[in-house]
């Protein structure tokens, strides 16, 4: 039978490398501070997940010598997909290294990694271990558990922003070649395409799990967790203002681009996070069209509620 | 390829001036076309033709449910494979229903059809597909309705046409409530990443439990609630609530023909696969709670009312 999804099912994990001495800054922040629940650690890494989250991680944090972004994680349905995608991606002429299970990371399968033409690296595999959701599989609670409120508690790894030098061609490979979806565009008043956001299945708050802004090649933008509302969002704003968290000038916005209701700060290291709600509905479908935007309303459509563009937003932060 | 959306539901009305008064004027719901027998209306975040369509008839209840695939051949296959399962299978031509290519239409073991098709024509979003307005106009009439989330049909087994969706059109099942001797009581089913597309409860077979429209927030299912209030549509007697089940912000409400309507609002998320995590398990005893979280009731005409 061949009505099945195929190739890429969701956004796994975003995997970080900090000069941080034993990790205890980023985990005070991204565990304590944040929300997320630690499930594995070793002597080289943390492996944290969102709340609502089954699978093992959605944040990898390992000490490295400089701060970067290594890896951004896609969960594919099955091998069958990883050998299909393994030779559409070396078919386009980019060099794939294929790792075996439990390498690098715990609790993956056999993957591949690869660098997209913006400069980053992506990893696939079919196969993640699970720690269960924390409300049990039990007639549940679902409910923020106690010891993260007060955070704040993501419920789901939502996207992640990249910044390219042509995002025109890195928006290219990821819709011909790995399956993604354009829900939402940004183009020059010659029609470059200046930004893209790339998705793979409907959600309740979606419309994007890759966001490709102008740039340079093989950094991080932003990295952004879903919640429930914006009632959420905005009292978490305060929690996270008194916890002494670098709010960005913009503040709790619409972005207009996403249909988002967003809030972005900055961790400890100042690597830019988003929390965000609602989203663009569309669905995985070829005839599906995405909004376009033009540059001259770009003020507009990265935030509604401010008049002026935050000069700092569309730099990279790691 | 695959199932890619529940599009729309064709609900039967039996008075279609008031239906089209309500699923404008009070769910806020775009009428896109209408003649003397059917209406299409679409939500504001959505891009194809309907979401709704409501066919004039002398009962309520639920005519068809419509899902997109994203390859035509998959019609085929579908059609192929329903009918080596045993059941109906109808070619639906162009024509047959506005705004939309030609389909095939299955019954499912509950006895419900179920239109598969390719092509919807678009409308775009009603805020514009260029440098759109974010949000609701401020002369918006009605609920804050972003889409059409999902609906739930009523059947005297749900396993048949869970075991169906889920080997043959590959839904996941998220939840699922189980009575003693492990019989489904109602199944969750997903066809995307949200939490259900079609979920199945008990009842008569071929009954319509309700639809749900997404909004963006639980502030958004308030201001929803007022407007219900307002224009004094019958409503479940808990008003706003949260269902246990999937933890999520809503309220039950029927249209003049009497269909069940939902206002919904929820961030959960699932894997986009049937099998990868196993479904969420409510008993018997934790139903009510599942149901309804707050009330931990649930009143008799929940059930009792299906179209």
């Amino acid at each position: 039978m061949g009505l099945k999804h195929r190739g890429i099912l969701r956004i796994a994990y975003v995997r970080l490398g900090l000069n941080d001495n034993r990790l205890t800054q980023s985990l005070n922040f991204y565990r304590d501070r944040f929300g997320m629940l630690e499930s594995m650690r070793d002597s080289e890494r943390a492996y944290l997940r969102c709340w609502h989250e089954t699978f093992q991680y959605n944040l990898v944090l390992e000490q490295t010598a400089e701060n970067q972004l290594i890896e951004i994680g896609f969960h594919l349905r099955d091998e069958e997909d990883l050998d299909q995608l393994t030779d559409k991606i070396e078919a386009a002429g980019i060099e794939v290294e294929q790792s075996p299970a439990n390498e690098p990371l715990k609790g993956m399968g056999r993957s591949i990694a690869f660098t997209i033409p913006g400069g980053q690296r992506l990893r696939l595999f079919a196969d993640m271990a699970q720690s269960g959701y924390v409300t049990g599989f039990e007639s549940p609670d679902w409910v923020t558990p106690r010891e993260l409120r007060g955070t704040a508690a993501p419920m789901f790894l939502n996207h992640v922003g990249l910044t390219s030098a042509d995002p025109g061609a890195t928006i290219d490979f990821l819709a011909n070649v790995l399956g993604f979806g354009l829900s939402e565009k940004i183009v020059s008043e010659d029609g470059k395409t200046l930004s893209g956001l790339l998705f793979r299945m409907c959600r309740d708050v979606g419309g994007q799990e890759l966001a490709i802004f102008p740039g340079e090649d093989g950094h991080l933008h932003h990295i952004a967790f879903t919640k429930e509302d914006p009632n959420d969002i905005l009292i978490i704003g305060q929690y996270l203002r008194e916890d002494g968290i670098n709010i960005d000038a913009y503040g709790p916005t619409k972005q207009s681009y996403g249909n988002t209701f967003s809030l972005h700060f900055f961790d400890d290291m100042g690597i830019r996070l988003e929390l965000c709600c609602g989203g663009r509905n569309i669905d995985a479908h070829p005839e599906s069209e995405p909004i376009i935007w033009t540059e001259s309303e770009l003020a507009r459509a990265l935030s509604y509620y401010d008049s002026d563009v935050n000069p700092g937003f569309l730099d990279h932060s790691l | 390829m695959a199932i890619s959306r529940f599009s729309y539901a064709n609900v039967r009305v039996m008075d279609l001036q008031k239906a089209i008064i309500h699923y404008t004027d009070t769910v806020g719901l775009r009428l896109v076309e209408s003649d003397d027998q059917r209406a299409y209306f679409q939500a504001d975040e959505c891009q194809d033709h309907h979401c709704v369509i409501t066919t004039l008839s002398d009962r309520a209840g639920i005519d068809h449910v419509g899902f997109k695939v994203n390859d035509p051949s998959d019609l085929v296959e579908a059609a192929e494979a329903a009918s080596a399962h045993g059941l109906a299978v109808r070619d639906v031509p162009l024509g047959e229903i506005a705004g939309q290519g030609p389909g095939v239409m299955i019954t499912l073991p509950s006895e419900h059809n179920m239109l598969l098709f390719y092509h919807a024509d678009k409308i775009g979003y009603a805020g514009g597909m260029h440098n759109p307005v974010p949000g609701v106009s401020k002369n918006k009439i009605g609920a804050k309705v972003s889409h059409l989330d999902h609906t739930l049909l009523s059947c005297e087994n749900a396993q048949p046409t869970v075991d169906f969706l889920t080997e043959v059109f590959d839904f996941s099942c998220t939840e699922k409530v189980v009575d003693p001797g492990g019989n489904i009581i109602a199944a969750f089913m997903s066809c995307t990443n949200t939490m259900h597309d079609l979920a199945l409860g008990p009842g008569p077979n071929g009954t319509f439990h309700h639809m749900a429209f997404g909004m963006h927030s639980r502030g958004e299912v308030l201001e929803g609630v007022d407007i219900l209030k307002e224009d004094e549509v019958p409503a479940l007697e808990y008003g706003i609530t949260r269902h246990g089940i999937a933890g999520v912000t809503t309220i039950y409400f029927h249209d003049p023909s009497g269909n069940r309507n939902e206002f919904y609002n929820g961030a959960y998320q699932s894997p986009g696969r049937p099998g990868l995590v196993p479904p969420i398990i409510w008993d018997v005893e934790n139903f009510s709670r599942g149901a309804f979280y707050y009330e931990d009731a649930v009143p008799p005409a929940f059930f009792d009312e299906v179209t």
